[in-house]
């Protein structure tokens, strides 16, 4: 059995979130000139804005694709049927590239893909930088069965659609997308170079599997010679990236 | 500068916003002596925003002031919630640490909202077991804040102000006074905001807020969308003679202005406060 105190936090909580219970409406007085029935919707129209707020700043791309629309009603929804369960507020939305391409998966089957590249970034903006090896260090140690090591603020995404793009399209250009602008897979590596900065790179199919063998711990030479389609000059191309982007934090020889 | 005969100078900050980083990093003159920081912006964040706070806190002390504590919930802060912000003073050593005095959901939901408390023992009860737990934890006061309201209970037992005090002398953390908010809580629920900011004892305020409301017309809404209004001004005027060395921090959320804009506000508190100091005893 509740305490009075613990079931008017429980008929609240749920009034904000969902609809108003008449519990809690019978057990107050408005402020000002408000009914207690409006008094409990100022709580209520505050939620969906505050968490729309938040979600806009994660899904700020997402927002430019769907316009205002869509995607606000979006979040009115989401905020109505999925509750926040952070302390953090810029937490919240971690299912929302699935509800929107759920919604949204006839006119812009893009949007979750892209939904999931802008939370990753947040996730990143937020990490704590790792300090790489300079290029010189890297070249050094370096043999041709070194493990790689690397550091936390790196991220390897795959997509079913090239949404690199359209996250940074400009946010002025308001021309109609076309379907070549999403078609195709892509390949996006998401990382800190040392700083705070979170930089993006798409890479081409053998770049990104010999990575992600390097990433699971192989060998350089046998993520090389398993990566198909990546010839000598891409492979250097590829090292050269590493080294210069710094986020390769130590290497081991056995 | 506004000093009075003791040369003393109000002492006034303002709530640390990221639209003001790239003012602030390029290190400006200001009679800003101090900066309020949102726990929780900072909280679980290893990236920029820590980056910038750092950066701060090497030139001006820093408050924090949290906005999920929840320090009225029957539950508690949530799991985890403690740990993180006690890294985060450990990073900052704050002057003070501070939340509002409200629950923000049940039942692990949170609504990110500041939701009322009725005044009752029951809650009194609540609070200053939540409070007890929280001190003993961060090893160190807290100060809890008056929340605007538009709504009460017909279940409350007690005024606003005699809650508050209850629970401040009962668990020994500070006041942080929100003066804003007190009127905009008078102006909703038809109490005298002079009586209320009298009743609370100077000893227990730590810290002041002032901030601007929204008149929506059938209410006052808390928006911190604008510059602190006369009525709040007057108020203000009336706490800080009593309270003269209590920090005094400008609060601006939303339409947020350029620094000069919000600088402004902070040397009208610090004027104002002069010409208070100024009037005999």
């Amino acid at each position: 059995m509740p305490s009075p105190l613990e079931l008017l936090q429980q008929q609240f909580t749920a009034s904000a979130i969902g609809e108003a219970d008449p519990a809690l409406v019978g057990g107050i007085r408005g402020g000002g000139k408000l009914t207690p029935a409006e008094a409990v919707e100022v709580y209520r129209n505050a939620y969906p804005a505050r968490m729309t707020e938040a979600l806009g700043e994660t899904f700020e791309a997402c927002w430019r694709m769907l316009g205002d629309e869509d995607f606000l009603e979006a979040c009115k929804v989401y905020a109505r049927s999925v509750p926040s369960q952070s302390h953090n507020l810029s937490d919240y939305g971690s299912s929302f590239p699935e509800f929107l391409l759920n919604r949204f998966r006839s006119h812009a089957p893009f949007i979750g893909d892209l939904g999931c590249l802008e939370w990753s970034f947040k996730e990143l903006f937020h990490a704590a930088p790792h300090a790489g090896l300079t290029p010189e260090n890297l070249s050094v140690a370096v043999k041709s069965n070194s493990v790689l090591i690397f550091g936390s603020a790196v991220k390897l995404l795959s997509f079913n659609h090239k949404v690199d793009g359209l996250w940074k399209r400009d946010r002025s250009d308001d021309s109609p997308l076309n379907r070549s602008d999403w078609e195709g897979r892509e390949q996006v590596l998401l990382y800190k170079s040392g700083g705070t900065p979170v930089f993006s790179r798409t890479l081409a199919a053998p770049e990104a599997s010999t990575l992600r063998s390097l990433f699971e711990g192989r060998p350089l030479d046998q993520a090389l010679a398993a990566a198909e389609g990546l010839d000598e000059a891409a492979a250097r191309n590829l090292f050269q990236f590493l080294s210069e982007a710094g986020i390769v934090v130590e290497v081991r020889n056995p | 500068m506004k000093r009075d005969a003791a040369g003393r100078e109000a002492n006034v900050g303002v709530g640390l916003r990221s639209a003001h980083f790239p003012a602030l990093l390029g290190r400006p003159r200001t009679r800003v002596r101090w900066f309020e920081a949102i726990s929780e912006n900072y909280m679980d964040s290893e990236g920029r925003p820590l980056e910038v706070l750092k950066k701060i806190r090497e030139d001006y002390p820093l408050a924090l002031h949290g906005v999920s504590l929840s320090i009225g919930g029957v539950e508690g802060p949530r799991p985890g919630y403690l740990e993180k912000l006690k890294r985060l003073i450990a990073r900052v050593d704050p002057f003070v640490v501070s939340d509002h005095l409200c629950f923000t959901g049940a039942h692990a939901s949170n609504v990110h909202d500041l939701l009322p408390l009725p005044y009752t023992e029951e809650a009194i009860r609540t609070v200053v077991a939540n409070v007890s737990r929280v001190q003993d934890f961060l090893g160190r006061p807290i100060a809890l804040e008056n929340v605007s309201s538009y709504l009460t209970y017909n279940a409350s037992e007690m005024k606003e102000e005699e809650f508050l005090v209850a629970i401040a002398k009962r668990s020994g953390c500070k006041i942080l006074l929100d003066v804003n908010n007190v009127y905009v809580s008078a102006s909703n629920h038809g109490f005298k905001a002079e009586a209320y900011v009298d009743a609370i004892p100077s000893e227990l305020i730590a810290q002041l807020h002032l901030g601007g409301y929204s008149d929506m017309g059938n209410f006052l809404f808390d928006t911190h969308s604008r510059a602190p209004t006369d009525p709040v001004w007057d108020l203000y005027r009336r706490v800080i003679r009593r309270v003269p060395d209590v920090p005094v921090l400008i609060e601006w959320d939303e339409a947020i202005p350029n620094w000069e804009g919000l600088e402004t506000e902070a040397v009208k508190a610090i004027g104002i406060a002069a010409e208070v100091y100024a009037l005999p005893a």
